[in-house]
């Protein structure tokens, strides 16, 4: 019989009676081949793999992560709060010692679901490693935590909201922003004026294989990991970088999945994309599982591996082994943002956020203090295509005595001022979560 | 009548039921040795005096098969595994004469890898050479397509008394469960059926020709000429008895919790809103999972023969047993013994339960009212807890919807109805929230039970519409459908099926509802076009019982 080395919990939710709509990505049978070969392999009665029923995460877990407007209710479905649900539920597994490790195989997906959300874009309603890590900080007082995406978009929903947070690195792996969704994901985004090199953004080129996922996460990825020294690993684990994905243009393999898995050794996995649901995912996946609990997955190969799988081309490794050094000097010798304030002031940004699934356009003023006792107190004012303008204001999981006066002065001005048809206040040192919604909505 | 025989491991009740209700019954110790013996005197015991022309069906419920497993009393048996990608084939062969063959199929049913014939053929020379003459053939995703498990079958004519091939054990999806079972069912085949032909062969020379069944797991029957080619439906039989016998005894229709006490076991099981909950894939059996369906039982070492110890001043009861109690004539003071010294219960020779456990309490400088007190509620906080657990797993099971998140029902019991030898006794000390319910005929429910089973079965009908293929893996079904093949033809399909293999295999027990327990129809899309649809569809016929006792 065989038995885990590392006891492992397993959050399978693949949602049967969700889609975003019939013949998209995102729809029921994603991960019903996925269950078919992971009940075929036995895997659920392996001692030492168990399978766990997602939590339903509450309004509250949504908001520590998000400001959401209107708000909560009217930019969720019970699916979305399963599905972080699940997120939570892996984590509580493992940091209460039920297992090791978990992977909550989960839909749908999260990753790019910013701060500040008014609906669907990037098939992400709300993030759920975020919603994930922001319950674990406040339950289980955690800080430092690492995420490294490993989904072929860049992950910029998660990016988004720990953009100003200098305990959580975010460590991006995806297919360059210049040939694919979202766009973004560049060299030159690393992070806050208040968490410079806490971003860190590997876009690879289209037709990456094995030996470049694998160089880059032992030439990048773990040495920045050494060196940050996280006390909670997460793998955002899309799969779509397989070589059979229809919306991507990658070439990696569940075999290579599955060794990166082992190399990165997280505490938790979530998945994300992957729309090769029956080429890629039931392999990639059954991978990560057997790798996550320290079993032999040299036997887990795709059937097509030998007629369509190609390894890397010499141009490829060479941009490849070039990028390895302006990679590691954003996180180890960020370049200072030059638009900072001076303590006591704002850094604005202005962003626009198109929501390519709900097609609304959302337009942010986004304003972070600069602290000299914590991270400083964050101001968001959004309007959408759909919503008139809305603000969030948030007092961070840090939060100085001055940041937390300013948040809830910001927050009273804001409701006086009548300006805004939602107000949300997000306490992050009192745990205390406020909304003032304008009559109508 | 109906003639129900139970044989346990350790004592074999046998009922005889009328119109009128239980005619008579019978129990003796089991010869585990003879089991043979052992039926025909409970056959003829429970048969005295009565016509047994009368008698028109006869069901039986064995260990046979299980000792056999657990005793590693197997015939040599070749198992032949062929598996595609994922976890290494290495790790599920079983006893010394597994043969891994190349050869892949895909979860969606297609042949990825031709089964490496030539290997094949040099695996069945090896086998002659070792005068195997047992096999079973398995291979990965073989209920969705049974091609290359045919394919050794096949091969295999010729040199094998019996062949098992997986799909024709159960729909399920589980490689290396279908491995195991498959394994099992050819092991115990050979000392299966002749157990069978002899038991045959007693009841004709007693003039006895009612058709017999034979009692599963999952609390219903199977006719003895189908269990021929399935010995391994017939473990751990047992406990599902006791459940069919309170079903039979009692009304419930709410969440209950069953208590079946016996001499070294408490075997718990819930029912939800009256109905008996089945396992999620199948039985283990010595901790390896099998695909034998099975109702939903936990096993604790509490019962009225478990050992008194006390260990560093706590006083603790079971999980052995050494041998009787001190009041049957033991040596050792068990739980009844507790009992008698409490003054619950009046059992056998009181006398010898105060001495047994005044000498365990002079030992351990107690008095022995203490030790027995202990030793009881003891009892009674392994069995709650136990009962507690088994409740937390089953409203946490995982689902795979949202409807079923958000409305799915929680398991809150109402009753506890407890049977076995010290029912009634520890039904005094179990006090609580719940009401605590013992019927009437208690001891003798498990042949109750047995006697009234019907039959039960289950399938499942897959179809890809795309491949114009559907599948009903156990009935050995493969048949061309339409691209627009739909799901309430499939539905009307696996029935008809059904009831058409269920005539036609000598099921004797008639009007039986098939349900449909699981439907499904995913629309399948390759690269944004609809490319036919994934069908799936359970149907089952639940258990059940002919008759019951309860007003």
């Amino acid at each position: 019989m065989l038995k885990a080395k590392n006891r492992l919990g397993l959050v399978f939710f693949p949602a049967y009676d969700w889609a975003i709509s019939p013949t998209h990505p995102e729809r029921e049978e994603r991960l019903l081949y996925t269950q078919d070969q992971l009940r075929e392999e036995g895997i659920f009665d392996i001692e030492g793999i168990v399978e766990l029923k997602p939590d339903i995460a509450t309004d509250i877990d949504v908001m520590r992560s998000h400001f959401c407007f209107p708000d909560v209710k009217s930019v969720t479905t019970e699916s979305h709060m399963i599905s972080a649900g699940g997120a939570i539920r892996a984590a509580r597994a493992v940091l209460d010692g039920e297992v090791d490790k978990a992977f909550a195989l989960v839909r749908p997906p999260g990753h790019h679901s910013m701060k500040s959300v008014h609906g669907n874009r990037g098939f992400c309603n709300i993030n759920n490693e975020s919603i994930m890590i922001e319950y674990i900080r406040e339950n289980y007082g955690k800080r430092r935590i690492a995420i490294v995406d490993t989904d072929c978009h860049h992950g910029d929903g998660t990016q988004d909201i720990y953009w100003h947070d200098p305990d959580v690195l975010f460590i991006s792996i995806h297919q360059d922003g210049r040939t694919l969704y979202p766009g973004s994901g560049h060299l030159r985004e690393l992070g806050g004026p208040n968490a410079r090199g806490k971003t860190v953004n590997i876009p690879l080129p289209p037709n990456t294989s094995e030996e470049g996922f694998i160089y880059t996460i032992d030439n990048m990825v773990l040495p920045i990991l050494d060196h940050f020294k996280p006390e909670i690993i997460i793998n955002s684990a899309g799969q779509d970088n397989h070589y059979t994905d229809p919306i991507t243009n990658m070439n990696f393999t569940a075999h290579g999945y599955a060794l990166l898995n082992e190399k990165l050794n997280p505490h938790i996995a979530v998945l994300e994309g992957g729309y090769s649901i029956q080429g890629a995912l039931p392999y990639v996946n059954l991978g990560i599982v057997l790798a996550m609990a320290g079993l032999d997955y040299s036997h887990v190969k795709e059937p097509d591996y030998d007629q369509n799988y190609s390894p890397q081309e010499d141009d490829i490794t060479e941009y490849i082994i070039k990028l390895k050094e302006p990679v590691l000097n954003n996180y180890f010798n960020p370049k200072p943002d030059i638009e900072k304030a001076p303590e006591g002031q704002y850094t604005i940004r202005h962003k626009n956020i198109y929501y390519d699934t709900d097609g609304i356009q959302e337009s942010q003023k986004e304003q972070i203090l600069t602290c000299k006792d914590c991270r400083g107190v964050l101001l968001i004012e959004s309007t959408a295509s759909i919503n008139p303008p809305c603000v969030g204001i948030e007092i961070p999981v840090d939060g100085c005595k001055r940041c937390q006066d300013e948040g809830y002065r910001l927050y009273e001005k804001a409701v006086k001022s009548n300006e805004y048809i939602s107000v949300q206040l997000t306490d992050r040192v009192k745990k205390e979560y406020k909304r003032v919604k304008a009559p109508g909505y | 009548m109906l003639l129900g025989i139970d044989v346990g491991g350790t004592h074999t009740d046998a009922v005889l039921i009328g119109d009128r209700g239980i005619e008579s019954t019978f129990k003796a110790k089991t010869d585990t040795q003879n089991l043979l013996h052992t039926v025909t005197t409970a056959l003829k015991e429970v048969t005295s005096g009565i016509d047994v022309k009368k008698i028109t069906n006869i069901n039986l419920s064995t260990t046979l098969s299980t000792n056999a497993i657990i005793e590693n009393k197997l015939e040599k048996t070749a198992l032949f595994i062929s598996s595609g990608p994922g976890i290494d084939p290495e790790n599920f062969k079983i006893g010394s004469n597994t043969y891994i063959i190349d050869g892949s199929i895909n979860h969606r049913g297609s042949e990825v890898l031709k089964l490496d014939s030539s290997s094949l053929d040099k695996s069945i020379k090896n086998c002659s050479k070792e005068k195997i003459k047992v096999f079973a053939a398995v291979t990965k995703f073989s209920t969705r397509n049974s091609i290359q498990e045919s394919a050794i079958a096949e091969s295999l004519k010729g040199h094998a008394d019996f062949i098992t091939e997986g799909h024709n054990l159960s729909s399920q999806l589980s490689f290396p469960r279908r491995a195991a079972t498959a394994y099992y069912n050819s092991a115990v085949w050979r000392i299966y059926s002749n157990f069978l032909a002899s038991i045959m062969k007693a009841l004709k020379g007693m003039g006895i020709d009612a058709p017999v069944n034979i009692l599963k797991a999952d609390g219903g029957t199977m006719p003895a000429e189908v269990s021929k080619n399935l010995p391994v439906e017939s473990i751990l039989s047992g406990p599902a008895a006791s459940i069919m016998g309170i079903i039979a005894l009692s009304k419930i229709t709410e969440d209950s919790v069953i208590l079946d006490i016996g001499g070294t076991t408490t075997d718990i099981a819930v029912f939800a809103s009256g109905a008996p909950l089945m396992e999620r894939d199948g039985i283990s059996l010595g901790g390896i999972p099998t695909l034998v369906r099975s109702l939903q039982n936990r096993s604790i070492g509490i019962g009225g023969d478990s050992v008194i110890t006390v260990v560093n001043g706590e006083v603790r009861t079971g999980p052995e047993r050494r041998g009787a109690n001190a009041a049957e004539g033991g040596e050792y003071p068990a739980l009844v013994d507790a009992l008698n010294v409490a003054g619950i219960i009046l059992h056998q020779n009181k006398d010898k339960s105060v001495e047994a456990i005044k000498n365990l309490a002079e030992k351990n400088g107690m008095a022995p009212s203490a030790i027995a007190d202990a030793a009881i509620a003891y009892s009674v906080k392994k069995i709650t807890d136990e009962t507690n657990k088994l409740l937390s797993e089953i409203n946490q099971k995982p689902v795979y919807t949202i409807h079923e998140m958000i409305y799915g029902k929680k398991i809150v019991p109402k009753k506890i109805y407890i049977i076995g030898g010290p029912a009634a006794a520890l039904a005094k000390v179990m006090k609580g929230d719940t009401d605590i319910i013992v019927p009437e005929n208690y001891s003798v429910a498990n042949a109750i039970g047995a006697a009234l089973a019907r039959t039960t079965f289950e399938t499942e009908l897959f179809s890809d519409t795309g491949k114009e293929k559907m599948v009903i893996p156990n009935l050995g079904i493969e048949e061309k459908v339409s691209r627009r093949y739909s799901l309430s033809e499939a539905e009307h399909d696996v029935i008809a099926y059904t009831r058409k293999y269920l005539e036609n295999s000598g099921y004797n027990d008639k009007n039986l509802n098939i349900d449909i327990v699981e439907s499904s129809s995913f629309r399948m899309i390759d690269d944004y076009y609809a490319s036919g649809n994934d069908i799936r569809v359970k149907c089952q016929i639940r258990p059940g019982v002919i008759m019951n006792f309860h007003k």
